[in-house]
């Protein structure tokens, strides 16, 4: 059950690593900047990544799925502040919709789902009994943990280059750092 | 300010694929806390909603 938990561990952090790397290809690609609300829900993203590299890189433990949940609660109270802005009809929206919903939504949704899967590896005890399992991370581990710190390290060079050293405007539409 | 717990954040994952986990969950601690503060900075706009 322990190597149940840990392969899950890290297809968590594959996961949203993937999601971060799809919000980066949305915002390059289709040029949308990430309003400040969104910029907070990716740090609950990259906050609750963190939390399963530490399970990955360190073995299992209750604080870290701690941090987990810490932190997909922080970014599931900014994705549900975001909807409740644009719940009301003609209030408009933010960004494009995929598959019918906007980011914020899908969001909420993937906060949801990390809290509960939290919640649920939370149940696998063995994972937590210490000399039961080897602890020193694979390579595999390292190599998705190493991923996982490119792509943080991306989101916060992409926010410096966006916000620049201040706060964020509420709709942005150029990358202040950029600005001639 | 926006960018400050975005670095944060990274230096807590860098530290702990260093191997320093305790530092790592302290620094955690501190970007979630700038989270908040920007999460709070930034809901400014009433909802136009009544509960």
């Amino acid at each position: 059950m322990a190597a149940i938990a840990k392969a899950l561990n890290i297809l968590a952090v594959l996961a949203i690593t993937g999601v971060l790397l799809f919000a980066f290809y949305w915002q390059l690609a289709r040029g949308e900047l990430p309003c400040p609300l969104c910029l907070v829900q990716r740090l609950g993203l990259i906050g609750a990544g963190l939390g399963f590299v530490l399970n990955v890189r360190f073995g299992s433990s209750e604080s870290h799925y701690g941090v987990v949940i810490v932190s997909a609660l922080i970014g599931g109270a900014a994705a549900t502040r975001q909807i409740l802005l644009h719940i009301v009809p003609d209030t408009g929206s933010y960004g494009s919709a995929l598959y019918g919903w906007h980011f914020y939504t899908w969001a909420l949704v993937a906060f949801v789902a990390i809290a509960a899967l939290a919640g649920l590896l939370l149940f696998i005890e063995a994972q937590f009994v210490e000399g039961t399992h080897d602890l020193r991370p694979t390579m595999a581990a390292q190599a998705v943990g190493w991923l996982f710190v490119a792509v943080a390290l991306a989101s916060a060079v992409s926010t410096l280059l966006e916000c620049g050293f201040g706060a964020c405007p509420d709709d942005p539409t150029a990358y202040e750092l950029l600005r001639k | 300010m926006m960018a400050l717990p975005f670095v944060v954040l990274v230096l807590a994952a860098l530290v702990a694929m260093l191997g320093f986990r305790k530092t790592s969950v302290i620094v955690w601690a501190v970007a979630m806390a700038a989270t908040l503060y920007v999460l709070w900075i930034h809901t400014t706009v009433p909802l136009k909603i009544v509960l």
